[in-house]
């Protein structure tokens, strides 16, 4: 039987646009299991990425609760959900938004040591792992600006696997790449999804 | 992880990072440079005092300074020696002269003439000759520094001074008055040359027997020179120094020129670092969203704080050691004791902190969500 991975119990979020309260999300109910793939789709200002930041602690909701393998999270402090951000969950952005200072290893690396130390070993085992997979071995210690946008947004799907997340959230990942990398990235995805694992979603 | 992004950040933001570096250059030099000036102006201020190897100067009651001094009856010079604890007592005369240069021209110079045979307050450094070239009656030492303005004069050449003849006898290496040019020579001539009277003298050097107990002569050479100003050498050097910086406006005029390159310095490395956090926005953003707590994010701009303090403050030491080379032999005023550069440095470390806050506070405030726009 498939384990919830994360809930959104009547979740809504409000936004101040300087005159009057916008409701941008109301009341929203939904559920994701381990190993699923999720869509989330609908029109432009939807809520849809408002949905996704609040599933992956990063906006807090005005209303509602969020439970993370059955657990709430609302009255965790803006460190403890910056920690379970950083342990359990990936992400990926539009534009990869990989740091143009670090190479790709650096960047793979950031999830498992920006709160200090030094990545260990196994994650640094771990992302040469995935760089292989990616067919990415060779650019181990390349920049970012020398990498094309679908080889970026790879990197940065190694970056949000490092830690082996519980959720792993995409947010438009191929909506900045030619069809070329789109079918490469999505077929990334897809192989990921099937380990029971993790869930792509959006 | 969190040094590694901070560093390579500075790196990757080559021009802001050097626009930082920049500000801070221009706190260490230019305020080190003001230092030196100011630090080489005091040394001038109390030179003849400092290098006296006297253990208390005797001057004329209310006595506020070195070139102010007066005159003293020489007959205090006996009832100084009358305390057994004291090893010898030598009047000194300091008077301002006018040196008929080659030209025929002018030169405004001090003149400090020196009783023989203990010559004691006499010139300390020699590029050629030694103190007892003043031995000689006719003998005066000119610094290097000042050969230029006599028109190049060497060693046994005749020049006038007060109208009075005087024989080049040595050289003296980098030792200036506060006035400019000293010329050293013995207490006959300096009388000669100046008004003072057999009788009298500006100051008196005592120095004391080895072994014995300063604060106790100094109370007894108080008690039996009533109408004198008694002064230990180290309060003399202070109280010259305290009176110029009181009385010309040297202090506040350093005090605002270091001031300002404080300010300029800050404001600098504030902007500079602001701007780089602006430019970085979305960055941090990302970090954020990837697990970074805004203490992760205050951690990385210190650290970019402190490296941007380091590189400064060596580039900055560099250019001021070069500096402090280059006027070393020149007639520019420039001395720094050796405890100025850790203290400057670290003064300099915690400006780069405070310039930072303003950047730490606006990379704080960079919402994780803001990664997803």
């Amino acid at each position: 039987m498939k384990k919830v991975a994360t809930k959104l119990e009547n979740i809504s979020k409000e936004f101040f646009d300087g005159k009057s309260w916008r409701t941008v999300l109301k009341e929203i109910n939904f559920e994701v299991y381990t190993g699923e793939f999720t869509i989330i789709a609908g029109p432009s200002g939807s809520g849809k990425t408002t949905l996704l930041t609040i599933m992956g602690l990063i906006l807090s909701p005005t209303r509602g609760n969020i439970l993370i393998n059955s657990k709430k999270v609302s009255g965790f402090t803006e460190n403890e959900l910056a920690t379970l951000r950083m342990k359990k969950f990936g992400f990926v952005f539009q534009h990869a938004d990989l740091i143009p200072a670090l190479n790709v290893i650096e960047n793979i690396l950031i999830p498992s040591s920006i709160q200090g130390g030094t990545a260990s070993r196994q994650k640094k085992d771990k992302a040469q792992e995935l760089l292989e997979e990616f067919g990415l071995s060779d650019y181990i210690n390349a920049m970012p600006q020398q990498l094309s946008a679908g080889q970026r947004q790879r990197v940065a799907i190694a970056r949000a696997m490092v830690n082996d997340p519980v959720l792993l959230f995409c947010d438009e990942p191929t909506s900045a790449l030619d069809v070329e990398s789109s079918k490469i990235v999505l077929d990334t995805l897809k192989t990921l999804s099937r380990d029971e694992t993790k869930e792509a979603q959006r | 992880m969190r040094r590694l992004v901070a560093i390579k950040i500075l790196l990757h933001d080559r021009s802001t990072t050097a626009g930082a570096v920049l500000g801070v250059v221009a706190i260490i030099f230019l305020v080190g440079q003001q230092l030196t000036i100011f630090f080489g102006l005091l040394s001038f201020m109390s030179a003849l005092v400092d290098h006296s190897g006297a253990d208390v100067w005797i001057s004329s009651k209310n006595t506020e300074n070195i070139n102010a001094s007066g005159s003293l009856p020489i007959r205090y010079v006996d009832r100084i020696m009358g305390l057994s604890q004291v090893e010898n007592a030598d009047p000194i005369i300091s008077t301002a002269g006018l040196v008929k240069r080659k030209d025929g021209k002018f030169q405004p110079v001090q003149v400090v003439g020196l009783a023989r045979p203990n010559l004691t307050g006499g010139p300390w450094r020699f590029q050629e000759g030694d103190i007892d070239v003043l031995l000689d009656y006719e003998g005066v030492t000119v610094d290097q520094l000042d050969l230029k303005v006599f028109g190049e004069p060497e060693s046994d050449d005749i020049l006038e001074l007060g109208n009075k003849r005087i024989r080049i006898a040595g050289f003296t290496r980098n030792i200036r008055g506060f006035g400019g040019t000293l010329i050293f020579t013995n207490l006959n001539k300096a009388r000669e040359i100046s008004n003072f009277s057999a009788d009298r003298c500006s100051n008196i050097l005592v120095r004391f027997k080895t072994g014995m107990n300063n604060s106790e002569n100094l109370t007894r050479l108080k008690k039996i020179l009533p109408l004198a100003e008694v002064l230990t050498t180290d309060d003399f050097s202070r109280q010259t120094r305290l009176y110029y910086l009181k009385n010309t406006g040297i202090g506040t005029s350093f005090g605002f020129s270091t001031i300002i390159g404080v300010l300029v310095g800050i404001v600098i490395i504030t902007l500079t670092m602001y701007t780089n956090i602006l430019n970085r926005q979305k960055d941090f953003a990302v970090l954020r969203a990837l697990g970074a707590r805004k203490k992760d994010i205050i951690i990385i701009v210190f650290y970019q704080a402190i490296f941007i303090a380091l590189l400064g403050i060596f580039i900055g030491l560099l250019l001021l050691s070069f500096f402090l080379s280059g006027t070393r032999d020149s007639r520019l005023p420039s001395y720094m004791f050796s405890w100025v550069p850790p203290v400057h440095a670290l003064a300099t470390i915690i400006l780069c902190i405070i310039g930072s806050l303003l950047a730490m506070r606006r990379a704080t405030k960079i919402e994780p969500a803001s990664a997803f726009r």
